[in-house]
């Protein structure tokens, strides 16, 4: 069973996601993860054969530009209802599309969203969690991937 | 109703309605509903030409609503639109009398090429 996933599967995978629905494109970055100050976290989390969670991050205006390309409108000046929901059915089909590569039998979880500030969200029982930097017109997001093997009690990737 | 869209993202309903219209399917009455339960009760009387569903939902599943659709025989054609696509997973959804399982992110070239055999 496939339990790992590559950073070029990673990226490949975003990619087409924000170039599909979006019509923007993002590619990767070397941009280093800088905890703390206002942002946004969507995930969805996965049990079965392999356990842990998707998530993706991103400033609150870039989760209002992601809306605004998202929905075809002018993006949003504040994040709303609209901007959670975007950004949680973003983490929703990158972690669908995850799924299709990491193991058969894994269920998804509903997404969910954080908002707020100098927070850090943490996977429980998760021993590696891979961040992936991208770049958009916007400035740069990341795109983790945190979890472990449950049978054999390993970490990803 | 010609097409009841069921999916709890709001905003996915949006982009499934607008893409829909792209594929140049205008002037169809299109009806949402949040899971399979609220869609069970849109359906009340109700024959549309085709349920586009999400697979994983609160309250109902996509999977549940289209078995308590066939359950009562109704053979409305029945389309999962969703981000998790596995064999196994497409196996399950036609051999529970689903017609086509299109996978998230979509283009309306995708939406246009699952309805065509059923609205055209």
């Amino acid at each position: 069973m496939q339990m790992e996933v590559s950073g070029d599967a990673v990226a490949q995978i975003v990619q087409s996601i924000f170039t599909t629905m979006l019509d923007l494109e993002v590619s990767p970055a070397d941009v280093p993860w800088l905890a703390g100050g206002d942002r946004l976290t969507s995930s969805v989390y996965f049990e079965g054969d392999w356990n842990g969670a998707v998530s993706l991050e991103c400033s609150r205006r870039q989760a209002c530009y992601f809306a605004g390309k998202f929905l075809s409108m002018d993006p949003p000046e504040e994040v709303d209802d609209d901007v959670r929901d975007v950004l949680g059915e973003l983490a929703n089909i990158i972690g669908g599309n995850i799924k299709s590569v990491i193991a058969k039998d894994v269920r998804l979880s509903m997404p969910s969203v954080i908002d707020g500030s100098n927070y850090e969200l943490r996977i429980c029982g998760s021993e590696r969690a891979d961040k992936s930097a991208f770049h958009s017109a916007e400035g740069p997001f990341w795109v983790t991937i945190a979890g472990k093997d449950r049978a054999a009690g390993k970490s990803v990737p | 109703m010609d097409i009841l869209i069921v999916d709890d993202s709001r905003t996915m309903r949006i982009i499934l309605q607008r893409a829909i219209r792209q594929a140049g399917y205008r002037g169809l009455t299109v009806e949402e509903a949040e899971n399979g339960v609220q869609a069970l009760e849109r359906l009340h009387g109700k024959q549309p030409k085709l349920i586009l569903s999400d697979w994983n939902m609160p309250e109902m599943s996509g999977l549940d609503l289209l078995r308590e659709v066939r359950a009562v025989q109704n053979d409305v054609p029945f389309g999962f639109v969703t981000s998790e696509v596995s064999a196994e997973m497409k196996e399950l959804a036609m051999r529970s009398g689903a017609n086509f399982m299109l996978s998230k992110p979509f283009t309306p070239d995708d939406i246009q090429d699952a309805l065509a055999p059923i609205l055209n």
